[in-house]
């Protein structure tokens, strides 16, 4: 990289775009120059007062990480103590045959909310939260690139979260299991199963926002000099689980919209008498279901990978090695999905595919166990509290994962599908590679969170009374299932011998709540008059432990220069070089919230990003998309649609007035002798890696919904219907044609605006919007005009489905056409300060390649079948 | 388009060949099975496409193998803030994944040979 220091206002054009001026990477004589006292404590006040919370009721606009990640965390610990108490009542009731304590409709509400609100108000979340919470931390940076979308995703988890499980008090509460299998989910009387759908949809958007903002923390927000090579592992799980909640979730809420259409509309989708089949909501399902079982487990392994050295004193062995487990995890998960599904009669040959992916997916799993014991035979382990829970989460995790070779080879599924064995497996795993972690980092990250500490005493009791209380409460399940008793039985009778397991099950299930109670106490009984904690407790080796005691809002002080895996173990003059505003951003003289934005693979320093602040934009948009989801299930579609009217009208207000704002000057001093421009746009900014990657997962969407079509095409002798009309041919072409003059439109619009002549990329963006509608109007035509009946087959169903689906993203693109005209016209968007217009020529990219493939599916593909 | 040293894409190469080929290997059988073709195409087609992934991941992981250079100076540790520790790093990881992706391919295509029919 040049380290050439060039003069301000440098009269060539080159010299001006080019990405930084001034010094880069920083000398040690720069690094050693002490900081005069009083400019740091000026630019401490500074920084303060840019960061300041709001005070009072005013409190929830607030957006920064550390506010909206304990929220996040607390909402999800309650969402998961209620998750329990059902969990509880359940063991009441199956501890001694014959029971009447709970009847066989309010069991079901209770397990099919126990396993719902676990995966999607708890286990999701969680690491949403954490991750929220920490990763600036680790990576020393102020805050998480988009806060008002974390605050977004918070409010909208909440608004969800407190619906879906609150039916369960107004016996309204879903009750065909948490995977909702059709028929039964479909047929099912009440509007139990639509809380379920547009309730965790809802949620499900949630998570993807937050997948979205973690992915381009972790590559564009790293200090300078992180290479990636160099990344806490922490960091790589959370880039892999990103990646895996974009692929994994669209399919659901693919699957999600399918079936509400089918529940509200009566679009046969599932039905197998109008050529629907009830296995594709089963794939859909679990395209999602199995990967979320390692979306779950990989980042509270990650919390074992920051502990484990940290505990042994030594930097992790096999980092690379770990990297290739949490990647080759992250893969290998998508090919488990049908191992659930060993049970419905698909061909032996496809059975194998799985169930051999299956067992290879234990390769990278076991790597990363080995790699963890491997660092603590070479290091010195002392048995610190977050390490015994991690010890105990290794030893339940593996038990958990012997059954998981098991069920995975079909033979023995069959035996054991359905039964109390399966329930023993998925709790241990769970347990092991979820709630047993994440309680340790709970008690490692402790001091980092709240600058207190948790009790040594209360941590130790309440872990033997959860290792032996769970081990006592599922160990015997294995024998019960492997004896016969199904999952999901409200009751059994007194002579299969299965009363005295059932019995201690129950036992053990009171003992584990108790252990879990102790820590929630230790959690949340007051602490103010408690002392601080050591600003570095464990004496560990990563950034998070620069963290400022008492808590300032600012992140980090000053954004350091880091050139080592544990930077506070092999730099040790780095904390006090931090404190003192030594490195980067150490001042914030317009008043503004800022930090530095790197290069994804070396962590170059790119930009100086504005960050946005807290705002009541955020809140309404959540409450009005809360009901935009949630009053349909009340059949209220009016309302439903205004308020959806309302929330893309906060959304946008909040995109007007707080991003891609033009800045006071091109460059800024960044520290250390380093000039960095303030507004960048295309690949450099991280909004723009944001649309990319919501539009990737968008993509995984709509794929599932082609993946629809061909799996009718295989399963079904009568998918299309021999005397079926097909979409128009003429409409479709003229659709396909109106879509791609849109698209050019918007492409062409980029560059005449990059090139100055503004007039003409006006008249271009004017345009665009209005082919793009009289497509979306062609669309419609085709499959209106030759009378696809939607009810009457799954068939014109699925038409409808593809268009609908396309119709709806076309309308978000001719916003964002019309956003950039009105955003050019008002001055905000101009030759130089083009990113809008980068991120909506980026949306059509992949709205083009939908819209084609829509179009063929619909007019060319059922023809040629 | 970035060299090959430092790009994350070249890293998930090898896994994502073996991606594509589970999604090839699963939709080509279901179809096979579900048309009523002739079994002998099924294990024709799923030879084909298995021998052509693992040429490219072999291919992938030598190329991955020379990029993280371990005979020539010993080191698999790479944790110096070099350019030099991230290439290597890179082709270490990327090495790792091309091995599990092999495997993992050799797994998926193995049913085809014990599985003698669509049942």
């Amino acid at each position: 990289m040049s380290a050439t220091d060039l003069p301000q206002g440098a009269a060539s054009s080159d010299i001006l775009d080019s990405p930084m001026q001034g010094v880069w990477p920083p000398t040690p004589a720069m690094l050693a120059e002490p900081v005069d006292p009083d400019l740091s404590r000026a630019q401490a006040g500074n920084l303060r007062k840019a960061w300041e919370t709001p005070r009072g009721w005013r409190r929830i606009t607030a957006v920064n990480n550390s506010h909206v990640g304990k929220w996040y965390a607390m909402t999800a610990l309650a969402f998961m103590l209620g998750a329990g108490v059902l969990a509880l009542l359940m063991r009441v009731q199956l501890a001694v045959p014959e029971n009447g304590f709970l009847d066989s409709d309010r069991f079901n509400q209770f397990f099919t909310m126990h396993g719902s609100a676990m995966m999607f108000l708890f286990a999701v979340p969680m690491f949403e939260a954490i991750s929220i919470l920490l990763l600036p931390a680790m990576l020393g940076t102020r805050d998480m690139p988009f806060p008002r979308l974390s605050a977004y995703g918070y409010w909208c988890f909440l608004i969800g979260g407190v619906f879906v499980l609150g039916s369960v008090l107004f016996d309204a509460a879903p009750s065909s299991g948490w995977f909702m299998y059709p028929p039964l989910a479909t047929e099912s009387e009440g509007i139990g199963a639509d809380i379920w759908l547009l309730g965790l949809s809802f949620i499900e958007v949630a998570s993807i926002a937050a997948a979205v903002e973690l992915i381009v923390g972790v590559i564009k927000c790293r200090p300078p000099g992180m290479r990636i090579n160099l990344m806490p592992l922490y960091a790589w799980y959370v880039l892999v689980v990103g990646g895996m909640i974009l692929f994994a979730f669209p399919p659901l809420i693919a699957g999600d919209f399918l079936f509400e259409l089918q529940r509200s509309l009566d679009w046969p989708f599932f039905d197998p008498e109008r050529g629907g089949d009830p296995l594709l909501w089963q794939h859909l399902f679990w395209i999602f279901g199995h990967p979320e079982v390692y979306i779950i487990f990989l980042p509270s392994i990650a919390i074992a990978a920051m502990v484990v050295p940290t505990a042994a004193r030594i930097p992790i062995t096999g980092y690379s090695w770990i990297v290739l487990s949490a990647v080759g995890t992250g893969f290998l998960s998508f090919g488990l999905w049908v191992h659930h599904m060993f049970a419905t009669g698909l061909p032996a040959l496809s059975l194998g595919f799985f169930s051999a992916a299956s067992e290879a997916v234990v390769i990278p799993t076991g790597v990363q166990i080995f790699a963890f014991i491997a660092t603590m035979m070479v290091g010195r382990v002392r048995m610190i509290l977050p390490m015994l829970w991690i010890a105990g989460a290794v030893a339940i995790f593996t038990a958990g994962g012997l059954t998981g070779v098991m069920v995975a080879l079909a033979p023995f599924d069959w035996q054991v599908h359905d039964t109390y064995f399966i329930v023993a497996h998925l709790h241990y795993t769970l347990f092991g590679g979820m709630v047993f972690p994440v309680i340790g980092g709970v008690y490692y990250f402790f001091p980092v969170i709240m600058k207190k500490n948790l009790s040594e005493r209360l941590g130790r009791w309440s872990f033997w009374l959860c290792f032996t209380g769970f081990n006592i409460c599922f160990l015997p399940m294995h024998l019960t299932g492997l004896l016969g008793m199904p999952r999901r039985v409200y009751t059994y009778s007194g002579d299969l011998g299965w009363n005295m397991l059932n019995l201690i099950s129950t036992l053990g299930a009171f003992v584990l709540a108790a252990g879990i109670l102790v820590f929630v106490w230790d959690l949340i009984r007051p602490k103010g008059r408690a002392p601080h904690s050591a600003r570095n407790p464990w004496d560990a080796g990563t950034l998070e432990w620069t963290h400022d005691v008492p808590d300032e809002p600012w992140g980090v002080r000053s954004v350091p220069y880091v050139t080592s895996r544990y930077p506070l173990w092999d730099q040790p003059e780095m904390l006090a070089r931090m404190d003192a505003g030594r490195f980067y951003l150490p001042d914030a003289p317009e008043g503004e919230r800022e930090t530095l934005i790197t290069s994804a693979v070396d962590a170059v320093p790119q930009h100086v990003a504005r960050l946005t602040g807290p705002a009541w934009c955020t809140l309404v948009a959540a409450a009005f998309t809360g009901g935009a989801f949630i009053l349909p299930t009340f059949k209220m579609y009016l309302p439903a649609v205004l308020c959806g009217i309302v929330a893309i009208g906060a959304i946008i207000w909040w995109l007007w007035t707080a991003t891609a704002r033009i800045p006071e000057a091109r460059f800024k001093d960044a520290g250390l002798g380093l000039r960095l421009p303030l507004y960048v746009s295309g690949p450099k900014a991280p909004g723009w890696w944001a649309v990319f990657i919501t539009m990737l997962g968008d993509a995984t969407g709509f794929a599932s919904l082609v993946f629809g079509v061909f799996f009718y095409w295989t399963a079904r002798p009568d998918f299309p219907p021999p005397d079926a009309p097909h979409a128009a041919l003429l409409p479709s072409l003229a659709a396909a044609c109106l879509f791609l003059a849109s698209w050019g439109a918007t492409r062409i619009a980029r560059g005449v605006n990059a090139a100055g002549s503004i007039v003409p990329a006006r008249g271009l963006l004017l345009a665009a919007p209005i082919l793009a509608l009289a497509g979306a109007g062609a669309l419609f035509a085709a499959v209106w005009l030759p009378g696809l009946a939607p009810t009457s087959h799954a068939y014109p169903a699925m038409m409808w489905a593809l268009v609908v689906w396309t119709v709806a993203h076309v309308l978000c693109g001719a916003i964002m056409q019309a956003y950039c005209l009105a955003r050019s016209l008002a001055g905000r968007m101009t030759a130089r300060h083009d990113a809008d217009l980068w991120n909506t020529a980026l949306f059509w990219h992949f709205l083009i390649v939908t819209c084609l493939v829509t179009t063929a599916m619909i007019a060319l593909v059922p023809r040629m079948l | 388009m970035r060299s090959r040293h430092d790009s994350l894409w070249y890293m998930i190469f090898a896994p994502g060949i073996w991606a594509l080929h589970f999604v090839a290997v699963y939709g080509w059988a279901a179809t096979i099975c579900a048309k009523g073709a002739p079994y002998g195409l099924a294990r024709i087609g799923i030879a084909a496409v298995t021998v052509i992934a693992l040429v490219l991941i072999l291919w992938h992981g030598v190329l991955a193998w020379r990029q993280w250079d371990l005979l020539d100076d010993g080191d698999h540790v790479h944790a110096r803030p070099t350019a030099g520790d991230r290439r290597e790093f890179l082709g270490h990881a990327g090495l790792l994944l091309a091995i599990v992706a092999l495997v993992g391919v050799v797994f998926v295509s193995l049913p085809a040979i014990f599985i003698g029919d669509c049942r």
